[in-house]
């Protein structure tokens, strides 16, 4: 039996990451942020029902949109197009013009709230999961849905997608995460390895495979297939509901309870364990990340938290290795869940 | 029957002149379904029975095919299953939902067969345990090339446009197909081509018309919902069942039923503590801050100072006050003594007691000098002073004294009542104003009863209505101020009364004195009749009846009498209780409860 721990490969050394700047303005939870693809600005969507468009530099507020009636759960930047895509709780997705700060479309026939939308990089379709455990195509222009991937027996809370095969991947409630072929309609495949609904699903930037997070782990993925590669070193033991993924193989997962674990990806080695700060005049059970997003550059984080703040985090450029060194022990039992 | 007809057949087959044409252009029936029943054909020869072996020599002899049985049945002495003519052999059940057991390429059970089939069988299904194993992080290839991604999105694109043409289109029906009553031809070719077929025609030429569409027919089928088909087949569960719960964790998620303070459909009876239970109530400990006592305590504080300070000024406004009056009253009367002296006397020894009388400042050593001035200007003066001005001195004297010890009073009352300010009875009262007195009752008022004004009446009586002029105010019978004090509850008896209904004050004095009304009728029993005033010191009798306290003898005496004089020994005093509906003969009111009626004893 080939002895896993010594072939296991050390981690990268990435430097710690730490909050710079805090952003209060919403109303309610922030439960959805988008960068603009020139990285000037980024949008966050609250409970508070209003979108709230930041600029990533300063911090400073620039726009307020309303429109929805119920929480904005999800949000996306198209990079071709100057428009913003939103999903919220009231079943409404809406298309904003971002010349005119209008909506010009609405996409309807989700059953139930929308709970998470993603872009396609190469067709003008968006993606679209909810509560009616079905995730849903949209054409862009047209307004009418191509397809519904039906198949998830729960709510789809995360959906990723790809160029090629499978071009989407979502992830449910009912704990299965699905690969599907977009121009079927049909499920490709389908991975039962979690325990907890899949609440988060990152994609690698160049790599050929995905994560995806639920209560229990944090399982890496090979695309095309969906083969299980292995699972996070270290257990966050809480409801993590957002993942972010670095160009730099930093991968960031984001807890109900407001715990921010930094991972590297390659390895699976986890190497910072912070806390969110609530705001004063917060409880302190108000503490809780709901979505997290990296800058297009990769160099900057933004949370999206449940204390109504935005937070911004940057890495440390004091520490160095010596500082912060890495306290790797490889996996001697890979205890496989 | 075919024999019958065959020997028919032939006399007249012979009788009938041979046919012009070739049978072999005719058609061939001997593949027809009809005439293969009806007509003979000529079989393939009959099978070669084989030879069974004989009863006896059958030993090692298993017949398996059909042929192994020769012409007979199943061998018994042979214990094998046998199916002669395929008889008795169970029916193979060609049933879909059994798969059969499959072997992979290196000869292992595919157990996955199962989940693997049907619908799952062009995706990819993890079921092995290698699938679950953690594997090594390797360099994972990058993504992909651009040609691979422009072709999946070509073909991507191809599949979406129809799709969403098609529902565009259908949600703009602009081009909706009407119907075109062109006819269109057809030319088939059929496969039988013979002479019997088609008049011997190689080809058809088929005419089509569409069937005309009435405009105002209702649709004629009903579109029924199909129930959606069962999603895709299940796939193996790659994780450990989940893991059992813990005591301690199972108590810790544990949630108590609800019990609404509002709401109870069911009506169930929940006791007392259950329903408190989920209050909190015994959870919270009240905490009061501790600023509460700090203000009450300033509060308190304030309070005093106030008082004290209040209570200063009104001393000292007091004292201010008595300081005024004094002089006041020094300055009445010194202008009293002045007027006195000039009516008795020269002014030159006025102006002289006037002089030194002022600069007297208390009242009472003032009262004093003067009184002694007074007694000394009395004594200087006693043959200037009448007896009438002595007369009316004293009086005046007596007065002022009244007036002195009413003042006295005043301020021990007031004293008493000191800082507290509650007044007593009698200073409570006195110095209201009517107003406030009549507010709080204190005000004789009838309540309701209706008051006439009583010069309604007696208009017409004249002189019999009494001695009364027209101006006498007699509408009101009591004082308006029921006033409890002992003021107006002490009897004062006022000079004028009148002395026509009563008589003067003698003959009432007399009357008091001389009445009749202590003096008893009849003397005491027992006693002597004497009425006057003793003389001599009381005088007993010695009590007759100690020896029969019962009064036996009297009873035995007075028995035939009938008296009942004793019968009421020893019930006098008692308060007896008669209780019970049997007791009460009559039926008062509605209330049937049982009244206990107490009877004094006999």
């Amino acid at each position: 039996m080939r002895r896993l721990p010594s072939k296991w490969p050390r981690p990268v050394w990435h430097p710690p990451w730490k909050n710079y700047r805090v952003i209060s303005g919403h109303l309610g939870w922030v439960r959805s942020i988008a960068f603009d693809p020139g990285n000037e600005w980024f949008c966050t969507g609250s409970a508070d029902r209003t979108i709230k468009i930041w600029d990533v530099g300063s911090g400073q507020l620039k726009l307020t949109l309303t429109g929805h009636i119920e929480q904005v759960r999800g949000l996306a930047v198209s990079p071709k197009f100057p428009y913003m895509f939103s999903a919220g709780d009231d079943k409404q997705v809406k298309c904003w013009d971002l010349e005119y700060n209008k909506v010009i479309r609405s996409y309807h026939g989700h059953l139930s709230g929308v709970y998470c939308l993603a872009l396609h990089p190469t067709l003008d379709v968006l993606l679209t999961g909810g509560r009616d455990s079905v995730c849903r195509v949209w054409d862009m222009r047209t307004k009418a849905q191509v397809h519904a991937l039906s198949g998830h027996e729960n709510t789809v809370c995360s959906v990723i997608t790809q160029a090629t095969d499978p071009q989407v991947v979502t992830g449910s409630h009912d704990t299965t995460i699905k690969l599907w072929d977009l121009a079927a309609g049909k499920s490709m495949s389908t991975l039962t390895f979690h325990k907890k609904s899949v609440r988060a699903l990152a994609r690698h930037p160049f790599e050929r495979s995905f994560t995806s997070a639920s209560a229990d782990n944090i399982k890496k993925f090979k695309l095309p297939k969906g083969e299980f590669l292995h699972n996070m070193l270290a257990q966050q033991r809480a409801i993590v509901n957002c993942l972010a993924i670095n160009e730099e193989n930093v991968l960031v997962s984001g807890g109900d309870d407001g715990s921010i674990w930094f991972w590297d990806w390659r390895s699976g080695h986890n190497f910072q364990q912070t806390q969110t700060i609530v705001q004063p005049g917060s409880l302190d059970s108000e503490a809780g990340i709901y979505a997290m997003s990296y800058d297009i550059t990769g160099t900057r984080l933004v949370t999206c938290e449940a204390d109504k703040t935005i937070k911004m985090w940057k890495e440390d450029e004091k520490a160095t290795p010596e500082t912060h060194p890495v306290n790797f022990k490889p996996p001697k039992e890979i205890r496989r869940f | 029957m075919s024999k019958l007809s065959m020997g028919a057949g032939t006399q007249l087959l012979s009788a009938l002149p041979a046919p012009k044409q070739d049978t072999s252009s005719l058609y061939d029936f001997s593949n027809d379904p009809w005439f293969r029943d009806r007509v003979e054909q000529s079989k393939p020869p009959a099978p070669k029975i084989k030879q069974v072996p004989p009863y006896g020599k059958r030993a090692g002899f298993i017949p398996r095919r059909v042929e192994d049985f020769g012409d007979g049945g199943a061998f018994p002495e042979i214990h094998v299953a046998q199916y002669p003519l395929h008889m008795g052999r169970k029916e193979e059940k060609n049933d879909a939902k059994i798969l059969p057991v499959s072997v992979d390429a290196s000869g292992k059970i595919a157990f996955d067969a199962i989940v693997k089939q049907s619908e799952n069988a062009s995706k990819t299904v993890y079921s092995q345990h290698l699938d679950l194993v953690p594997k090594l992080p390797q360099d994972v290839d990058m993504k992909d090339e651009d040609e691979e991604i422009q072709e999946t999105t070509d073909r991507t694109k191809a599949a979406f446009e129809k799709i969403v043409h098609a529902r565009v289109s259908a949600a703009q029906p602009k081009n909706v197909p009407t119907q075109s009553l062109d006819a269109s031809y057809i030319k088939y070719t059929p496969s039988q081509q013979s002479a019997a077929f088609n008049s011997g025609a190689k080809e058809r030429v088929i005419r089509m018309v569409e069937m005309p569409k009435d405009p105002l027919e209702p649709p004629k089928f009903k579109h029924k919902r199909v129930p959606r088909a069962s999603g895709s087949p299940p796939v193996p569960v790659m994780h450990s069942p989940p893991r059992p719960v813990t005591v301690k964790d199972q108590q810790d998620w544990k949630i108590p039923p609800c019990i609404s303070n509002w709401k109870n459909p069911k009506g169930y009876t929940i006791p007392l503590d259950k329903r408190l239970a989920a209050d909190g109530r015994g959870l919270q400990s009240v905490q009061i801050n501790d600023n509460f006592a700090k203000l009450s305590e300033a509060l308190y504080v304030a309070e005093q100072k106030a008082r004290e300070a209040v209570e200063m000024r009104s001393k000292i406004q007091k004292e201010l006050i008595t300081k005024e009056k004094e002089k006041r009253e020094e300055e009445l009367r010194l202008l009293a003594q002045k007027a006195r002296q000039e009516r008795a006397g020269g002014g030159a020894m006025n102006a002289e007691r006037a002089a030194v009388a002022p600069s007297a400042d208390v009242h009472m050593p003032t009262a004093r000098k003067v009184e002694e001035f007074d007694r000394g200007v009395d004594r200087e003066e006693k043959v200037r002073e009448t007896k009438e001005e002595k007369e009316m001195r004293l009086k005046r004297e007596a007065i002022r004294e009244e007036r002195r010890r009413e003042r006295e009073r005043e301020k021990r009352l007031e004293a008493k009542e000191g800082h507290t300010g509650k007044k007593s009875k009698i200073t409570r009262d006195r110095d209201r104003d009517i107003s406030e007195k009549v507010a709080l009752g204190m005000a004789n008022v009838g309540t309701g009863e209706v008051m006439y004004d009583q010069r309604l009446f007696n208009q017409d009586q004249g002189i019999q209505s009494g001695f009364a002029t027209d101006d006498t105010y007699n509408i009101y019978d009591k004082g308006l101020f029921t006033t409890h004090s002992a003021m107006s509850s002490l009897y004062r008896p006022r000079k004028d009364a009148d002395t026509e209904v009563y008589g003067g004050a003698d003959e009432q004095l007399e009357k008091v004195l001389k009445t009749d009304r202590f003096r008893a009728d009849k003397g005491f029993a027992g006693a002597t009749e004497r009425a006057g005033p003793r003389d001599r010191p009381v005088e007993f009798e010695k009590d007759q009846d100690e020896a029969d306290p019962f009064g036996l003898d009297q009873f035995l005496t007075e028995v035939k009498k009938g008296k009942k004089a004793l019968d009421k020994i020893g019930t006098g005093g008692t308060l007896r209780a008669s209780a019970g509906s049997a007791m009460k003969e009559s039926y008062e009111g509605g209330s049937n409860r049982s009244r206990v009626e107490f009877q004094r004893g006999r």
